[in-house]
């Protein structure tokens, strides 16, 4: 009888079949409170990390870009504005909620026309090869069950020459920065999730995802081994994020 | 070209000057529609002490911001924080671009384009107000803003002139401007004769080893 991979799920390990349900059910919870926990938690400098990836995106008017693990839209939203009329956004994301909520907060804020919404797995993109000239994911990477998966299939979609944009929590560069972090996403933030969202569990989930995503050279070489080439990576906030970019060749 | 500082901080700064440079051009309509000419164009300003790079590109109902920039710029500047304080100060900025340290590289006309909508900026403060105190206490505190804004402005243009000539005729603390290019002109003058002098008395001495031999 053949053994059952096991993956991640926090500090847990589970059969590898069930995390995409568990962490489904995380983000169902959160969904409806999904950006306002963001700016509470971060200060509201998710917006300044979020604007730095798209400096970097370098996308232009006329161009293709999807966002996996999109959310609630903050991508998006800024790329639809550089694209234009003439682009293609597409929002993508595994979790019907976060989607549904995403959906409604672009369509409220006069977003349409060069937008499309898509339920999709990162490991299994619904895209022909070549498609987009720019993918990003931000805060959604540490979520894939198989990040080496999910990785092919960005490149996979990405046209020659198109960049592929992994904005996450990453680790930080200072001792004494790490410590205080520790104290603020063990302690804090599942109190903080507890009082607005009523749910401290997926806020303790949060912190315990962190610590096990692949640190910034361990992704960095991640992208060089699904075949991205020219990969670097910036750390932002003292490396408690970092923005990993590579190009398809 | 990088900066030292953490990308969080200088995007964050960016983020500021350019949602306070918009909101000042969502009271300017003119100089929002001037703008909108120079969309697609992208300037890129590089200073090279303190290293730190910033690229505008207009568009046609804002301006970016951006710390990053890949593909080419119509226009680049490129110097040191000094030679942009320069430039920012000047009476006569083209002049200075093309006479300054600044080193200017691809299409000149469009920046100085941007540099003449930027200087005609004048919001009209009153369209704020009124929305926020209403029609009548908006209206009359833009009228003492407007007011006061130009009194300021003439008193200190006034100042500025008058500081001058304390500087330049009363304490005599630093030459009047014709004074010190006359004496840079005569400078110059001297450098050029001492020059012409040397290469003589090279030329002498060169014949005189010549006759000798």
């Amino acid at each position: 009888m053949s053994k059952k991979r096991t993956t991640h799920f926090g500090y847990k390990e589970v059969d590898e079949d069930a995390k995409a349900g568990l962490v489904a059910n995380v983000f169902h919870s959160v969904a409806a409170r999904y950006d306002l926990m963001n700016d509470l938690m971060s200060g509201g400098v998710h917006r300044i990390w979020k604007r730095f990836t798209v400096e970097l995106s370098a996308v232009r008017a006329g161009q293709s870009v999807l966002d996996i693990a999109g959310g609630t839209g903050d991508l998006a939203a800024k790329f639809a504005d550089i694209v234009g009329p003439g682009g293609r956004v597409v929002l993508a994301d595994i979790n019907e909620s976060m989607l549904q909520v995403g959906r409604d907060k672009l369509i409220d804020s006069g977003y349409q026309g060069n937008l499309e919404y898509v339920q999709a797995d990162a490991q299994y993109l619904p895209f022909p090869d070549d498609s987009f000239d720019c993918v990003s994911i931000a805060f959604g990477l540490r979520n894939v069950t198989d990040k080496d998966l999910a990785l092919r299939s960005m490149l996979r979609v990405l046209k020659p020459g198109g960049r592929l944009l992994v904005l996450e929590f990453s680790k930080p560069g200072n001792e004494l920065l790490a410590k205080a972090y520790d104290g603020y996403s063990f302690r804090v933030l599942p109190l903080m999730g507890k009082l607005v969202a009523g749910d401290s569990d997926s806020y303790q989930y949060l912190a315990e995802s962190i610590r096990v995503h692949p640190d910034q050279e361990t992704l960095l070489g991640m992208m060089e081994d699904a075949g991205f080439v020219n990969c670097e990576y910036h750390n932002l906030t003292g490396g408690i994020v970092a923005l990993h970019r590579g190009f398809k060749a | 070209m990088a900066s030292s500082l953490d990308p969080t901080v200088t995007t964050a700064a960016l983020a500021a000057l350019e949602a306070a440079v918009n909101q000042a051009l969502t009271l300017d309509p003119a100089a929002q529609r001037s703008l909108g000419r120079l969309a697609g164009c992208t300037f890129a300003i590089e200073c090279s002490a303190p290293a730190f790079a910033v690229y505008l590109q207009p568009g046609p109902e804002r301006v970016r911001l951006l710390g990053f920039h890949d593909g080419p710029a119509t226009t680049r500047v490129a110097g040191t924080a000094a030679d942009f304080a320069e430039l920012a100060n000047s009476s006569d900025p083209a002049a200075t671009l093309i006479n300054g340290n600044l080193t200017l590289q691809g299409d000149s006309a469009p920046l100085i384009e941007l540099q003449q909508i930027l200087g005609k900026l004048d919001p009209d403060w009153e369209a704020p107000l009124v929305d926020a105190l209403g029609d009548v206490a908006g209206h009359q505190l833009a009228e003492l803003l407007r007011a006061a804004f130009s009194n300021g402005r003439v008193i200190s243009r006034s100042l500025l002139r008058q500081l001058e000539e304390f500087i330049h005729e009363e304490a005599r603390l630093s030459p009047p401007r014709l004074e010190v290019e006359d004496f840079y002109a005569d400078i110059q003058a001297l450098e050029q004769r001492v020059e012409r002098l040397q290469s003589r008395l090279a030329r002498l001495r060169k014949r005189m080893a010549q006759a000798a031999s």
